[in-house]
């Protein structure tokens, strides 16, 4: 192997192949020169690697785990990783990321990524420090939570410097919504890369690195290093956000709850005061349980508060991470209570559960017993009412267990309402195939960037809330408006993507209410780090080859195209019941508009949503047209 | 002669010191070589700070590089001597 000296990045991918018990080393430079490093990395290897056929189940499907090219140096908030693989929901792209200070200690150990492919008999951890790997025996760990295989590690190696990432017993039950997870608190979700974990029989990686991270220019670097911790320093928002999102963003009178929440299954998009006040006000709501703030690796920000309840019936429940997401599990389900609230979030991190896919199933199945297409026989004795967080937080356990109305969920809410049948398809909030927590229909650009996302029905490819907060700065646009929605998407996309190639959290950045950090910032961070120049224009570039060979891995494995790019069903037909924006649904004509105009932005053919030859030439992405055209998939 | 003050209860935990000790030790990033060590226990939600023997108060630069990037006020530089 070629011993160049790499700047910014550690320089060395790791395959590991699970069935041979077999590891390769090759350089990171190899990809790198036209994608650069993190997510974009990952998705060339995914879509060049993996045949059409393959499932996600199959020995042949690869987990990816790719740091961020500045993660591990002192640019502002740079910690994150990209977890990518098939998604056991559509065997499109599944695709995760996690901040805490797994990813900087994986570059400290040598290496940028993480390739792992086959299926391991038995289960196994990877236990990866200073450019050695070796996979040893996880037959004591397999049935632990994640909490607790952190520590067991930890101690079994006897370093409490190691950082892990795990699976729970969700991901090792083949559950499809579970995560990968890290420094109790930071969870990898969103398209079931858990249960890929689970299936290849690998329960954590744990890593350790003494080495360290040259920067090319290291004067230069410093300089755009101090020109981002200023420019988060002076945003009005940064002081807000290291107090807490939720007594800073999300108190009972926020216009923010008049439009984000999605409570009963979305039957509605507004939460009423009296909820509010109960479930987040700041005397006996959420606010008043948190011991204290703790940051993510390299962040100025150090947004994820602590929790901790003293007395009570949940007494003694603690852990990192109640988080804006956590309030949405609590409306989809009508819970008001606040101790319930944090004690369902912890529990999911501990079994391994993503909460958003948990909380999308188990809202369906209240809406189906409110219907009546669910006995309380179908419900293993349990009455799903809403607002009962007792029965949510057995109904988790059930969930990732596998156990009687839970193997029924297990599947994800489109597989589950195929089962039931009755018409429960309408009441399945799911997007390309995947449970979808997020609301649609209020806020115009969430919604739009929700539902194109490559991601099914996720919200960090490209969803903007307001323009004060999120988007570009040189396009005019409003939340509550249609207007310019596709063209604010569009950029969002891309930002976010270059956020993805650096390992940058979008708290830093693009969501920083303050255009904190901007795509300029990045451009020099990454020139001066890893000693290329690189304008803002070209790392657009960068961010829309990475968005297409997403797309083309969804073309060829998922054959997803325009019709996937729609909101459900539900949201389209069911307009929003109270509130101020009580009436609104997504009109199918206007989406078809948006579509239109946001596949031309992206060169895309508008008619069926799909790649044309032309944009990928100019992205030099050749070998992504000759793959598409095979296939038929290929649009002039 | 300027010392470093901890204060744990506004440390956030996110080892932005680390670096910037490190960058100062050798003009590396990298946990390893630095002289304060922060633990973060996410279990319980404590945070400890440790500074070991080779820090050298930022010899040669403008300032303490810990307290100039530390995001909280965690870490303060004092003088040994006459106090804060």
């Amino acid at each position: 192997m070629e011993n160049k000296k790499s700047y910014g990045i550690a320089g060395k991918i790791l395959r590991v192949d699970l069935g041979k018990g077999k590891t390769v080393i090759e350089p990171t430079e190899k990809y790198s020169a036209k994608l650069i490093g993190g997510r974009a990395i990952n998705s060339f290897i995914l879509l060049n690697e993996i045949p059409h056929h393959a499932k996600w189940c199959d020995p042949e499907n690869m987990i990816v785990i790719g740091v961020g090219c500045l993660v591990g140096t002192l640019a502002p908030g740079a910690c994150r990783v990209s977890i990518d693989t098939i998604s056991p929901y559509s065997n499109g792209k599944g695709s995760a990321n996690f901040g805490g200070h797994f990813g900087p200690e994986l570059k400290y150990a040598g290496f940028d990524h993480v390739i792992i492919t086959g299926i391991s008999k038995n289960p196994v951890y990877l236990w990866i420090q200073d450019g050695e790997v070796e996979i040893k025996n996880a037959d004591s760990l397999w049935g632990m939570t994640t909490y607790q295989t952190e520590t067991m590690i930890r101690e079994e190696l006897g370093d409490r410097k190691i950082q892990v990432a795990s699976i729970g017993p969700a991901g090792e039950n083949l559950v499809r919504g579970s995560i990968v997870f890290t420094n109790p608190g930071k969870a990898a979700g969103g398209s079931g890369v858990g249960c890929v974990m689970g299936i290849k029989k690998i329960k954590a990686i744990a890593v350790r690195g003494h080495g360290s991270i040259e920067v090319a220019d290291s004067a230069r670097f410093m300089n755009a290093v101090n020109k981002g911790f200023e420019k988060i320093e002076a945003s009005p928002y940064a002081e807000d956000w290291r107090k807490g999102i939720i007594e800073q963003k999300f108190l009972p009178e926020s216009p923010v709850w008049d439009a984000y929440a999605s409570p009963r299954n979305g039957q509605d998009e507004y939460w009423p005061m009296n909820k509010r006040k109960k479930l987040v006000g700041i005397e006996s709501g959420v606010p008043s349980y948190k011991k204290r703030m703790m940051a993510c690796f390299g962040c100025p920000i150090g947004c994820m508060p602590f929790y901790e309840i003293h007395e009570g019936k949940y007494r003694g429940t603690k852990g990192l991470g109640y988080w804006i997401n956590s309030a949405l599990y609590s409306t989809k389900l009508d819970i008001d209570d606040p101790e319930v609230s944090i004690s369902y979030h912890l529990l999911c991190n501990q079994l391994g559960l993503d909460g958003d896919m948990a909380s999308v199933s188990l809202a369906w199945a209240y809406e189906c017993f409110e219907k009546g297409l669910l006995t309380r026989d179908d419900c293993d004795g349990l009455e799903l009412r809403w607002g009962d967080g007792e029965t949510a937080l057995k109904m988790l356990r059930k969930l990732a267990n596998r156990d009687g109305l839970g193997d029924f969920l297990a599947d994800g809410v489109k597989k589950s309402a195929q089962k039931l049948g009755k018409g429960s398809d309408y009441f399945a909030t799911y997007m390309k195939g995947q449970d979808s927590v997020d609301p649609y229909r209020a806020f115009k650009g969430w919604g739009f960037g929700v539902a194109i996302s490559p991601v099914g029905g996720r919200h960090l490819r490209g969803a903007v809330s307001a323009p004060e907060v999120t988007g570009p700065r040189d396009i005019k646009w409003s939340a509550f408006e249609y207007d310019n929605v596709p063209d604010v998407v569009f950029w969002q996309t891309q930002a976010k993507e270059i956020e993805d190639v650096t390992g940058i959290c979008i708290y830093n950045g693009t969501w920083s209410g303050a255009h904190a950090l901007e795509v300029s910032d990045y451009a020099e961070l990454i020139s001066s780090a890893m000693g290329i120049e690189l304008t803002a224009k070209e790392l657009m570039t960068v961010a829309r080859r990475g968005i297409n060979l997403e797309k083309a891995f969804n073309t060829l494995h998922a054959g997803f195209d325009r019709g996937d790019d729609y909101p459900p069903i539900k949201y389209m037909e069911e307009p929003i019941k109270s509130g101020p924006f009580a009436g609104q649904k997504c009109e199918r004509e206007i989406w078809d508009k948006m579509l239109d105009r946001f596949y031309e932005l992206n060169g895309w053919d508008s008619v069926t949503g799909l790649q044309t030859v032309e944009c990928l030439k100019s992205l030099s992405l050749e070998f992504v047209a000759k793959k598409l055209k095979e296939q038929g998939k290929l649009k002039h | 002669m300027t010392a470093l003050q901890i204060d744990t209860k506004l440390c956030c935990g996110c080892r932005i010191c680390e670096l910037a000790c490190s960058f100062h030790h050798c003009r590396l990033f990298s946990p390893e070589k630095s002289s304060i060590e922060v633990s973060n226990d996410y279990v319980n939600g404590e945070i400890e700070v440790i500074v070991t023997s080779t820090c050298d108060t930022c010899k040669g630069e403008a300032e303490l590089l810990c307290v100039l990037y530390c995001p909280t006020g965690g870490l303060k530089g004092v003088d040994k001597h006459h106090g804060e």
